[in-house]
């Protein structure tokens, strides 16, 4: 255990000696401080008065603060599950293909560690750092928000959770590719396919039509089923956010299910592989 | 402590065969080096020893456990051929790295040992600098500290003098004495005849993945002891007793030249030419040095190859000369 936290330890520091993390950091502490300085909320005896964005004073009357408040959690959720979630996986990409270098790995496999271990410290790492710059944002402006409003509305933490489950199932899958190919282009593009793809998986049905041979319907079926729902979590993490009901949680975890799936197959060809 | 049978590796559909039924046992306490030329499946062997690699068949374990469980590395250093840290860290911290992963908890510890094993590299004064910046002799030596970081039993260096100049080889050289002293295994790979004759106790010699030989360096480098041996003899039918008596035979002008196994040989011979009233000026030995002994192991191993051998022999003879 201590030398999982110890590969752990490391690749988080590892990936902070990269600039995408750091850039990643220092957009989300402007953001950060925009809402701190940039709006007032003038709350007097629990109810609203006035409120400034930049100045401007939109209407004080009609205004209902926890929609207000909701527009720009989804907002922040959303850019977190597109622009975040794209930077994490460029910025983590290459963690394993650098792991598997040419008198790296050997150093590293002489160690009295399981290659088991060294794969999931290294996996817990990666998860560490984008979970640390997904809540550096998220229970920053949910605080922020929250003191300054008065309205405390806790399914924004859970988008938080959403988002970082969503990378980790993502990265169950580029861990796999990395393993296989040892190449951090392959891996990102691996993952921005399945991203891509995914709402057209989602409405294969609609592609059925075009299909002429029925095997094309299986097959679109089985990437279906063995793909990360990328898209329906996107869903999911909206809805909750907005506070609007989520009518079934089966693609999270089914998407989780996969990750497994796909880690669980990183781990034994990791074990098969020679260096 | 080391303890291989028949252990095989091939390559590329079985098209290389890198090593080739090889055994070989390593008794602890010694320097034991493991030489041959480039490409005989030196690096092979340390990492299928360590786990990096697979075997294609065959045994092998450290410490009585198998060497696919990580177990057996608990008490193992190495020091990897060409190795690569992680550049973003300062020396300090791969050692800080290197010493949790094989299994020092305690922080105090790790730094006590960090610092005497960095004074003791001389890399003491580099210890906070990032080793990206590190030239390739101060990484080698920084590679040492850590293979012996966390006080191992056993140690593995594939090459551990690459790279280095002729004064760091010479402390290299003390180094690992000092670690023998201490009573610690070394299994050291090196194509650098002189080097392993200087501080090795025992070799094992490998030749495109077969091995050769396995025997003490005093015995491979006096087994076969050669004698010149200053008298006169005309008589032909004595010559040819004393050919038949000793390993090899040769005369030019007063000089008798005889190969022995040992000296019960030498001393009938001896009385040989003494019984026929032979005056003996002067008996000298020659002590065979180890790469004579190489030379001839590979050169009984299939003569064909010795021309590519004795090539490899003259660069690293001149290289070994240089440095
Ligand atoms: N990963 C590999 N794939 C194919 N051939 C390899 C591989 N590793 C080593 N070899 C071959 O195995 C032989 C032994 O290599 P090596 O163990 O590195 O020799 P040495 O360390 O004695 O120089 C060489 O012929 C080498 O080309
Ligand atoms: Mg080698």
């Amino acid at each position: 255990m201590a030398k999982i936290w110890a590969v752990c330890f490391y690749t988080f520091r590892e990936s902070l000696a990269r600039k995408t993390f750091v850039t990643f950091f220092i957009i989300s502490s402007i953001t950060l401080a925009l809402f701190l300085f940039a709006l007032n909320v003038d709350i007097v005896d629990g109810a609203l008065r006035g409120i400034a964005v930049f100045g401007n004073e939109p209407g004080r009357i009609n205004f209902n603060l926890g929609e207000f408040v909701r527009t720009i959690e989804t907002g922040i959720a959303t850019a977190l599950f597109t622009g975040g979630l794209f930077l994490s996986i460029f910025a983590t990409a290459s963690l394993v293909p650098n792991m598997l270098q040419k008198g790296h790995v050997d150093w590293l496999l002489s160690k009295p560690i399981s290659r088991t271990n060294l794969l999931i410290g290294r996996f817990a790492g990666a998860l560490a750092i984008v979970s640390f710059n997904v809540f550096y944002l998220i229970l920053g402006t949910w605080l922020i928000l929250s003191i300054k409003t008065g309205v405390w509305h806790v399914p924004f933490l859970i988008s938080g959770v959403l988002i970082v489950v969503i990378f980790a199932v993502l990265y169950a899958f580029m861990v796999l590719l990395g393993i296989l190919v040892q190449n951090s282009a392959v891996a990102i593009m691996g993952a921005y396919l399945v991203i891509f793809f995914s709402p057209w998986l989602y409405q294969r049905d609609r592609i059925y039509a075009l299909l002429s041979e029925r095997i094309y319907q299986i097959l679109l079926d089985g990437l279906y089923y063995l793909t990360p729902r990328t898209f329906e979590f996107g869903e999911i993490v909206t809805r909750s956010v907005l506070g609007q009901p989520v009518m079934t949680w089966e693609p999270v975890w089914h998407s989780v299910l996969i990750g497994l799936f796909f880690f669980g197959l990183a781990i034994y060809f990791f074990h098969k592989k020679d260096f | 402590m080391i303890v291989t049978r028949d252990l095989s590796r091939q390559f590329n559909r079985g098209r290389v065969k890198a090593l080739r039924e090889v055994s070989i046992t390593v008794n602890p306490g010694q320097i034991f080096g493991l030489l041959g030329p480039n490409g005989a499946g030196k690096t092979t062997f340390i990492k299928i020893l360590l786990g990096i690699l697979h075997a294609s068949s065959g045994q092998a374990t450290l410490f009585d456990y198998p060497v696919s469980s990580p177990s057996a590395r608990e008490k193992v250093g190495y020091l990897p051929e060409n190795h690569r840290f992680p550049e973003f860290l300062t020396g300090a911290a791969v050692l800080d790295f290197s010493a949790r992963l094989s299994g020092m908890q305690n922080k105090q510890d790790r730094t006590d040992r960090a610092e005497k094993l960095l004074k003791c590299v001389n890399m003491w004064e580099w210890r906070s600098t990032k080793i990206k910046k590190y030239s390739k002799g101060m990484l080698q030596r920084l590679g040492l500290a850590q293979s012996m970081l966390h006080d191992p039993e056993l140690i593995f260096l594939d090459e551990p003098t690459d790279g280095v100049d002729p004064i760091g080889r010479k402390e290299i050289r003390d180094l690992l004495l000092e670690l023998k002293a201490q009573g610690k295994t070394i299994f050291l790979n090196s194509h650098l005849l002189s080097e392993v004759e200087m501080i090795c106790d025992e070799v094992a010699i490998l030749h495109k993945g077969k091995l050769l030989r396995q025997s003490t360096v005093r015995e491979l480098t006096t087994s076969d002891q050669r004698f010149q041996i200053h008298a006169d003899i005309k008589n032909e039918h004595l010559l040819e007793r004393i050919r038949q008596s000793s390993n090899a035979l040769q005369t030019a002008n007063g000089f008798l030249e005889v190969v022995v196994s040992n000296v019960v040989q030498l001393n009938s011979i001896i009385d040989m030419l003494r019984s026929e009233q032979i005056l003996i000026q002067s008996i000298q030995p020659y002590r065979q040095s180890l790469e004579d002994s190489f030379v001839q192991t590979i050169q009984g191993a299939g003569a064909a190859d010795f021309n590519e051998l004795l090539s490899n022999q003259t660069a690293t003879a001149s290289e070994a000369h240089n440095g």
